[in-house]
C-alpha cells in the first residue's frame, strides 16, 4: 500500500461556518462559480467532454445490454431483480468478509485509493476553481460506479439522494440464503460513509451524510 | 358440384359452430392477457434502469463503457485489495460458503435433471452471471462468454494505475477456483477454458467431446 496514503475519514463532518450573503453577492457568485465550472469542466479533461457524448447510437453492443436488461426485468422470483443487483449482492458480500476479518478500515483505504486516482487528478482542480458541488457531480452522477449502483440520483445543489439499494437486497439475502452476518448499518458506517468521506477529503471537501432508506449526502 | 340442401348445411354449420365454441381456446385465448401476464411489462421501474443504460453507453472516452463496468471494477479492486493482503483463500472459502445454500439446492435439482441444469442454474438464469458477462452462448453441456475482466483490467491499470494484479491472477485466484469448488458442491466435473473467451464444460459431454 501506497504509504502516502492518509486515512482521514471523518464521520462527524463538522458544519462549515455560515455567513449571511447578501443577494447581489450570492448572484455574482453563483454566476463566477458557473462560467468557471464550465471552463475548468470543458478546458481540463478530455474525460468531461466525451462524458455523455452522444455516441449512445452507434454502439455496436446495444444489443447485449437490451438482453441483459430484459432477463434481469422480468425475472420477479423472488423479488423483482435490477439492473444493479449483481453489483450489490458483490459489495454486501465483500462488506460480510472483510468486517468479518477486522480489515474495513483498510478495505476503505484501499478503494479510496484504487479509485480515487481520477479525483486526485482531475476533481481536486475542479472544485478549487468551479466550487464545491463539482465534488458531488464528480463522486455521483459523474460516475459509472454511483449511477449504475444507485437507481436514481436526485441532484440539488450541494446535495445528492439516492435510494439506498443495500438495504432491501440484504433484507432478501438474510431470507435466502441467509449467509451474511454483516447488519444494514454496517455497510453505513463500514463502507458508505469512510468511502464517500474519504473521496471527500481528496476532493478537498467536507460532507455531511444522512443514511436512511434515501441517503442524503451533502458537501458543506 | 355436389348441391347441398338448405336444411343439410343449416345442420352442418351449427354442428362446427358447436365444436368452434368447445375447442380448446387457450392459444387463442391466451394472446388477450399476454401483456397483463408479462413480468416485464408489468414493472414500473423501467425507467431508472433505461437511463442508467443510456449514460453508460454514451461514455465511450477512454474506453467503451459497459453495463457490467462497474460489477467488474468492483470485483478486481476486490481482488486486488485480498491478494495484497494474502487473503485470497479466505475470499474464495467466504465466497462458497456464503453461497452454499444455493449449490444445494442446484444438486438436489441436478439429481432429479440432469448436469445440465446445473449449467443452466450457474450461468444461463442467475443474475450474478447474466449481469456480468456481455453474452452467454449456450450449447449443450457447455456455456462460453467473453471474458469481462481482461479489457477492464487493462483499462483500470492503463488509467487509474493503482492496479498491480494480473490477468492470470483473476482466473487462477478468482474465476476457476470459484467455478471448481461450486462444482464440487452440485456434485459434478467441469472443464474450465479461459481465455478472451471462457468456456465450462461439463466433462465427458457430447460437446465436449467434439
Amino acid at each position: 500500500m501506497d504509504p502516502s496514503l492518509e486515512n482521514k475519514t471523518d464521520n462527524n463532518a463538522q458544519a462549515a461556518d455560515t455567513k449571511v450573503m447578501d443577494r447581489r453577492n450570492f448572484g455574482k457568485k453563483i454566476l463566477a462559480a458557473g462560467f468557471i465550472s464550465s471552463a475548468v469542466l470543458l478546458g481540463q479533461t478530455k474525460q468531461a467532454e466525451a462524458w455523455m457524448d452522444g455516441t449512445f447510437s452507434q454502439r455496436k453492443d446495444l444489443a447485449d445490454a437490451i438482453r441483459s436488461l430484459k432477463k434481469t426485468y422480468s425475472d420477479i422470483d423472488p423479488y423483482p431483480h435490477k439492473f444493479n443487483d449483481a453489483l450489490v449482492k458483490n459489495r454486501l458480500r465483500d462488506i460480510d468478509f472483510i468486517a468479518g476479518l477486522g480489515l474495513d478500515k483498510e478495505n476503505v483505504e484501499h478503494y479510496v485509493y484504487t479509485l480515487g486516482y481520477l479525483i486526485n487528478k482531475y476533481l481536486k482542480d475542479g472544485v478549487e476553481m468551479g466550487g464545491k458541488d463539482i465534488a458531488l457531480w464528480g463522486m455521483f452522477e459523474r460516475t459509472s460506479c454511483s449511477y449504475q449502483l444507485y437507481e436514481h440520483i436526485t441532484i440539488k445543489e450541494f446535495e445528492r439522494s439516492f435510494p439506498c439499494p443495500f438495504k432491501p437486497m440484504l433484507e432478501n439475502l438474510k431470507k435466502d440464503p441467509g449467509t451474511l452476518k454483516i447488519q444494514w448499518k454496517d455497510v453505513c458506517n463500514k463502507w458508505c460513509i469512510p468511502v464517500w468521506n474519504g473521496f471527500a477529503v481528496r476532493a478537498g471537501v467536507k460532507l455531511k451524510v444522512k443514511t436512511g432508506e434515501t441517503c442524503t449526502v451533502n458537501v458543506i | 358440384m355436389t348441391d347441398i340442401s338448405r336444411r343439410s348445411f343449416t345442420k352442418k354449420s351449427v354442428l362446427l359452430s358447436c365444436l368452434a365454441a368447445l375447442a380448446p381456446a387457450t392459444p387463442a385465448m391466451a394472446m388477450f392477457d399476454k401483456v397483463q401476464k408479462d413480468a416485464f411489462l408489468a414493472r414500473d421501474d423501467l425507467a431508472d434502469a433505461l437511463k442508467s443504460m443510456y449514460m453508460t453507453y454514451d461514455a465511450t472516452y477512454p474506453y467503451d463503457h459497459k453495463f457490467n463496468e462497474s460489477l467488474v471494477k468492483d470485483q478486481l479492486r476486490n481482488l486486488e485489495f485480498s491478494i495484497t493482503k494474502g487473503i485470497n483463500d479466505k475470499q474464495i472459502d467466504h465466497y462458497i460458503m456464503t453461497n452454499e445454500p444455493i449449490l444445494k439446492r442446484i444438486k438436489e435439482l441436478v439429481e432429479k435433471e440432469g448436469s445440465e441444469k446445473a449449467l443452466v442454474e450457474l450461468f444461463d438464469d442467475d443474475p450474478c452471471s447474466y449481469q456480468l458477462f456481455e453474452n452467454i452462448t449456450v450449447a449443450e453441456g457447455k456455456r462460453s462468454f467473453p471474458c469481462p475482466y481482461k479489457s477492464n483490467l487493462e483499462h483500470c491499470k492503463k488509467w487509474l494505475k493503482t492496479f498491480t494484479i494480473e490477468w492470470s491472477d483473476v482466473c487462477n485466484k478468482w474465476c476457476i477456483p470459484i467455478w471448481k469448488r461450486s462444482a464440487d458442491i452440485i456434485g459434478i466435473e467441469i472443464e474450465v477454458k479461459t481465455g478472451e473467451t471462457c468456456s465450462v464444460c461439463l466433462k465427458n459431454s457430447e460437446e465436449n467431446k467434439s
